[in-house]
């Protein structure tokens, strides 16, 4: 193409061009992203695979390939989109390029291909309708899908270089700077600074030289943005287009484009749009014969963060290191060489010819007052839909988090998002309702910045993000000043003891005070909003620092010196789960019940009905593979052993006579409890209201999980000389707490547990044939009355209702069981093998379903109305909530209606009338001192879910002893608050020689379960042992992380169990 | 004239005055580390930071860098200012220890404590010896390489100057060196090759020769051998 001589064949050749391209023939396109995303996930493989089909089968004339830039959907890369149908064929294989082809030349959708979410349930034809593009107004990063970056007559044929026409044919800069101003664009950097009115100031500035510089900031050093990249290597034309603009409009003849230096493709892109632009006169002097000279150059950036920094940035431009300098004088004024120079972002700039096009005003309605115009945000972390994203200003988080980006990837919740990279801050899930704009992100402790938006969930520590940050911080800042420099250096370095277990709570206000010093002393940007990271957690996240010092513990088990082993540090016990697993790998089953023992009094009790925690967070599991079966290797070994061959350590009480403890509860928290105190020389009494002990282990766990006499066994072998279970005996009624201190009892735990079914609050809920579930459970369970009779329904979704659901089944007159939850079969809270089995056995599950209405005829039972939900908004805990569907209420007919939603804390008994003294909540639990579990009242503790409410029974388990503990503290006088060491593997386990073969196994071993067509129908155990071989290869998967803390250092020895010389 | 409030008081002075120098002619006393008369300002030690605007929207600056604008208000002691050095001495103090100087203006400021984990660095980049080399000693034999922890002092590529005539002004500027180079005898020593044998931005091992020109104190060379 030669280049054009005038305004005039310029404006000729622009309209012919977008005129042709209405005459074109239609032809489908094949649109394929290769910007340096889609290239990394295999685009190209796609585009020779394309290549060939057409070349190979000479398709040229009916079907065509566009390649472009990132289209801002990341996620399914590498894909091809249909236009002009906008049909989405995400995540392809190279195998699949060929069936797209034909869906493309016939017009047919491959309904097998095209884009789905809701796990393969709903399919999307058109990209418009896709849930991450619906919410978004594309109106910078649109464009990208529309051309190929490296082709001018694209960028032409799209409307391309239309605003550089208007701004030629009437160059009086004013009313450009109108525009702009009138648009109230913001810089998209970061700091916010209205570019209409810099430019206005860049324009009105004279210091005496002709020279002044406009320069497009593309050094994205951000971690995670990269929103100026797919700007650039998607669209160069069009920062080409906004910098003539603005040169033209601030009187510049130099633009200067610094890049960072590790965007090749960027840069690669960018070098041919100027070249091209170049030859056909848009570029360089006498523009279009207007007497306007502009041209532009390339700086590249050599890998420093703080180059984009614009005083840093002009002195890397001069040749110098890239080190900022005190403003006052701005660039604006003294700039490159002492010029005045006004330095834009590649965001900003990209939106210039869209402002000029549309008309300033027009482009102000977009967004909020103040923050008009759209923003292109990275959206990345543990959310489903990575990408970039444009929405306008104004627009909530919450929407950006869970509409467009579709929620959190697993099952762990949403819990901050952070933005601005590392000038930035968290911001708490319970603030997604903020708008997303300059002035709201900074009062809540952040900035927008460039628009990186990182979504962390609960698998993520606050501190260690903060750690991270600053550790980028310490290598990225200049070093100058010594605030910075030093004050970044020992922040990291606190933030570093503090997820080592290595700091005290003062180290908290220390980091604080230091972090405001750093944020007020400091000279340039990148030192005021380094503490940003530190202090927005520190502000959102107390408690996460706090547990880091405090308890030494991580919930979000990150920092590894206070995890130790995963499976231990996540038992609420401490059960060395690695170091029981490594002795049955060697055979040693007796020392592996020692093991379990020593930690828990009820080893065949959890080892049949735990909900194993230890396996959500094991690292075989959490890093692609299966978890260890540590539960059934658990069993295994309590199979085998019987428990009294283990004789603990007892201790005689010292010092005074021997104290009397009541217990209130005989469940596994009461039982627990009385069990150490006993150990420890306590005399204890057991107060149980029902007619038997052992609580809801009894009451409600049916026999087919815990079998009666394998549960029997091991409280008895609880049951000692110190230890007496008074039955049939219920506090409020029997005796009262006044009265137990009257009895010369020294101190009384109350571990009652939470036994009163919630009701479900609808007309005729107390007729014949409804059943609370625990007291369905109990009366089968402690008197063995089956109350379950024909076509039973029951309301819930957790693990009382499965229980209850399965109890039934098993009972003589029950045809069948069904299962009613309002909410999805992914969202029951019960147990997932107990669903599993629960389905196998042939109970049915209805999902979504509602109850309305009770039905009676002839004063009992005769069935339900029911309506159907769908799920609504997403609430504050990121869960959607079910919405009932107005018309669509429909009856079934029931003999046996359970209810099982959930359990409260009998607490009457407590009640003020009672004379009990004892503070409890609005919840129905009691209220209690979280570190020392005591009551309001001297000497009354209590534990279990009479305090949590409905829980686990290791839980239970671990409340009792915690409590046996503190009581033991509290009878000698000891401090009861004292510190806390992190928990982590002290004992070393030599590992087993394996060789390579053994070593690649990878999957596990299937716990084996009685066949379900013969276990419905009786209360035989369900679950069956692992046999020898099977436990021993199990426990042989496991990866050892013990061995990491327990190594001796002599001895170096690499898990293939070859010794290093 | 520029007209300014300093303090409270309305101060008059030149174009082109900064702060620290406007703070120092009306009798503010405000402490410097990094700036020294007849060497251009730097503003790297934080330490003469004094709090400039209107209330709320105040920041504080380096004085000795920051030139007075018309109508501007200056606070040389507010409590912001106050807390800002006494944090940044506490750093000082928790990486140079050694240093007179520092140790002179931390208890000047009363300072009682150091929170940080104590290390024993030579050298706090203040770069006064940089630009007495530069501006009073025209040779430019050293400079700053390397970018935040990285950052360090030294000759070009760390190779031995050509243009360094062995002046020893920059050990002269050093405040960190101060406290070693009057050790034992201060009438004499300026070299610390006595108290601490490998001075900062003279690296012995590296250079052939030896770069002090003191005699008798011929530590270094006893090292060596």
């Amino acid at each position: 193409m030669k280049k054009f001589s005038s305004l005039n064949e310029f404006i000729n050749f622009r309209h012919r061009i977008l005129n042709e391209k209405d005459v074109q023939y239609e032809k489908p396109i094949l649109v394929v992203s290769a910007g340096t995303c889609g290239q990394a996930s295999g685009a190209n493989d796609v585009i020779r695979m394309i290549k060939r089909e057409i070349l190979e089968r000479g398709l040229q004339e009916q079907v065509g390939l566009r390649i472009t830039g990132c289209h801002g959907y990341c996620e399914v890369e590498p894909f091809i989109l249909i236009e002009p149908g906008q049909h989405l064929y995400p995540k392809l294989k190279i195998k699949d390029v060929p069936r797209i082809i034909e869906s493309a030349m016939s017009g047919k959708i491959d309904k097998e291909l095209i884009y789905k979410e809701a796990r393969g349930q709903k399919s999307y034809y058109s990209q418009n309708d896709i849930p991450f593009f619906k919410k978004q107004i594309r109106a910078v990063l649109g464009s990208n899908q529309k051309l190929d970056p490296i082709r001018i007559i694209d960028y032409i044929e799209q409307g391309g270089y239309s605003a550089l026409e208007k701004v030629i044919t009437n160059h009086d800069p004013q009313w450009i700077i109108n525009e702009i101003k009138e648009s109230g664009i913001r810089g998209r950097g970061g700091a916010g600074f209205p570019t209409g009115k810099k430019w206005e100031l860049a324009r009105i500035v004279s210091n005496g030289s002709t020279q002044k510089y406009i320069v497009c900031n593309a050094d994205e050093g951000d971690p995670g943005a990269y929103m100026d990249r797919s700007l650039l290597e998607g669209n160069p034309h069009s920062i080409i287009e906004g910098m003539l603009i603005a040169g033209i409009a601030i009187g510049a003849s130099q633009g200067i484009v610094y890049v960072r230096g590790e965007y090749p493709l960027a840069i690669k892109h960018i070098l041919i749009a100027i070249r091209q632009a170049q030859d056909l006169g848009i570029l360089g002097k006498n523009i279009l014969q207007s007497s306007i000279d502009f041209d532009i150059q390339i700086v590249r950036g050599a890998g420093a963060f703080v180059c984009g920094e614009e005083t840093a940035l002009i002195r890397s431009i001069e040749g110098n290191t890239g080190e900022p300098r005190q403003r006052p004088p701005y660039p604006i004024e003294k700039g490159i060489w002492g010029k005045p120079t006004c330095i834009n972002n590649v965001e900003t700039l990209a939106n210039i010819p869209v402002i000029i096009n549309k008309g300033g005003k027009e482009y102000a309605k977009i967004g909020v007052p103040g923050n008009t115009g759209t923003k292109i945000f990275s959206l990345v972390g543990k959310i489903k839909n990575t990408g970039l994203v444009e929405v306008p200003l104004g627009i909530k988080i919450g929407e950006v988090v869970y509409d467009i980006g579709g929620g959190p990837v697993g099952k762990a919740k949403i819990k901050a998002v952070q933005t601005g990279g590392p000038s930035g801050g968290c911001i708490p899930a319970s603030m997604f309702d903020l708008s997303i704009d300059y002035d709201s992100l900074t009062k809540a402790g952040s900035i927008m910045g460039s628009g990186g938006m990182i979504v962390m969930d609960e698998n993520t520590c606050m501190v260690d993000v903060a750690k991270y940050f600053m550790k980028f911080l310490t290598e990225e800042s200049c070093g100058k000043c010594f605030t910075c420099r030093k004050g970044t250096q020992r922040m990291h370095e606190l933030l570093d003891n503090i997820t080592k277990g290595k700091a005290k709570i003062e180290d908290l206000d220390l980091l604080e005070e230091l972090a405001h010093v750093v944020k007020d002393t400091t000279m340039c940007g990148l030192g005021q909003s380094a503490p940003n990271p530190v202090l927005s957690t520190l502000r959102y996240f107390h408690h996460e620092y706090e547990r880091h010092i405090i308890d030494k513990r991580c919930d979000a088990f990150v920092c590894k010196e206070l995890v130790g082993a995963p499976c231990q540090s996540t038992c609420p016990l401490g059960t060395e789960a690695w170091r029981y697993t490594a002795y049955i790998a060697q055979g040693k089953y007796e020392e592996a019940y020692t093991v379990i023992r020593e930690a828990n009094p009820f080893p065949s009790v959890c080892s049949r009905v735990c909900d194993h925690p230890c396996e959500e967070r094991c690292k075989a599991g959490t890093s692609g593979g299966d978890p260890i079966a540590i539960r059934a290797l658990k069993r295994f070994v309590t199979d085998r052993i019987d428990p009294l061959t283990y004789i603990p350590d007892r201790t005689t009480w010292q010092g005074g006579k021997q104290p009397h403890v009541a217990i209130v509860g005989s469940g596994p928290a009461g039982f627990t409890a009385a069990h150490y105190l006993s150990l420890r020389g306590c005399k204890v009494t057991i107060f149980e209201a029902e007619n038997k002990y052992g609580g809801m282990l009894n009451c409600a766990i049916p026999s087919y999980r815990l079998p009666r006499e394998v549960l029997q066994r091991e409280i008895d072998s609880l049951i000692d000389k110190n230890i007496t279970v008074k039955c049939n005996t219920a506090l409020g009624k029997d005796f009262s707490i006044d009265g137990l201190f009257n009895d010369n009892y020294s101190a009384v735990l109350l571990a009652l547990g939470a036994h009163k079914s919630r009701p479900l609050n609808l007309e005729n809920e107390n007729v014949e044939g409804i059943f609370p579930s625990i007291e369905f459970l109990k009366s089968f369970n402690l008197n063995s009355d089956m109350q379950a009779k024909g076509r039973v329904g029951v309301i819930g979704g957790g693990n009382s209702a499965i229980d209850s659901a399965r109890t039934a089944l098993r009972q003589k007159d029950v045809r069948s069981v069904t299962i009613l939850y309002r909410r999805t079969k992914d969202e029951m809270p019960a147990f997932a093998e107990e669903i599993e089995a629960a389905e196998q056995e042939g109970i049915k599950i209805q999902t979504l379903v509602s109850p309305t209405k009770v039905l009676v005829s002839n004063g009992r039972l005769s069935g339900m109305e029911l309506i159907r939900n769908e799920l609504g908004e997403t609430d504050s805990s990121g869960r959607r909530k079910p919405v009932p569907v107005e018309g669509t209420e429909y009856t079934i007919e029931l003999d046996t209606l359970i209810v099982a939603i959930g359990e409260d804390s009998g607490i009457d008994c407590l009640s003020p009338a009672k004379s009990s003294g004892v503070e409890t909540t609005n919840h129905g639990t009691v209220k209690i001192d979280p570190t020392t579990l005591q009551t309001n009242r001297t000497g009354v503790f209590a534990a279990g879910d009479l305090v949590t409410g409905p829980n686990t029974v290791i839980e239970a388990i671990a409340a009792g002893k915690k409590a046996a503990l503190m009581i033991e503290r509290f009878l000698k006088n000891e401090p009861m608050k004292q510190p806390l060491l992190p928990r982590l593997p002290k004992v070393y386990v030599e590992p087993i020689e394996m060789d390579e073969e053994e070593t690649k196994n990878s999957s596990r071993i299937q716990t084996p379960r009685a066949p379900a067509t013969w276990r419905k129908r009786n209360f035989a155990e369900v679950e069956v042992s692992l046999s020898p071989d099977e436990a021993v290869y199990e426990a042989q998967r496991c990866l050892r992380c013990d061995l990491e803390f327990t190594k001796p250092k002599e001895k170096e020895v690499d898990l293939v169990g070859e010794e290093k010389k | 004239m520029i007209n300014f409030s300093l303090n409270g008081l309305n101060a008059q002075v030149e174009k082109g005055t900064t702060i620290l120098e406007a703070a120092k002619f009306y009798g503010f006393p405000i402490p410097t580390l990094c700036f020294m008369e007849g060497l251009s300002p730097y503003g790297a030690c934080r330490l003469c930071v004094v709090e400039i605007g209107e209330e709320p929207r105040t920041k504080l600056v380096s004085s000795c860098t920051y030139p007075v604008e018309e109508g501007m208000k200056v606070r040389t002691a507010s409590t912001r200012v106050i807390r800002a050095r006494k944090m940044v001495l506490e750093l000082l103090l928790a990486s140079c220890p050694q240093s007179k100087v520092i140790q002179d203006l931390a208890s000047a400021h009363h300072i009682m404590q150091q929170r940080f984990k104590q290390e024993h660095e030579d050298c706090i980049l203040c770069g006064l010896c940089v630009r007495m080399c530069k501006e009073q000693m025209m040779a430019k034999a050293i400079g700053f390489s390397g970018r935040g922890e990285k950052r360090k002092l030294g000759t070009p590529f760390n190779i031995k100057s050509e243009v360094c005539r062995l002046c020893g002004g920059c050990i002269y500027v050093c405040p960190a060196c101060q406290l070693r180079c009057t050790y034992t005898d201060p009438e004499k020593a300026i070299c610390g090759g006595c108290a601490n044998l490998s001075p900062p931005c003279v690296e012995k091992e590296k250079f052939d020769d030896m770069m002090c020109y003191m005699e008798p104190c011929v530590a270094c060379e006893i090292k060596k051998e």
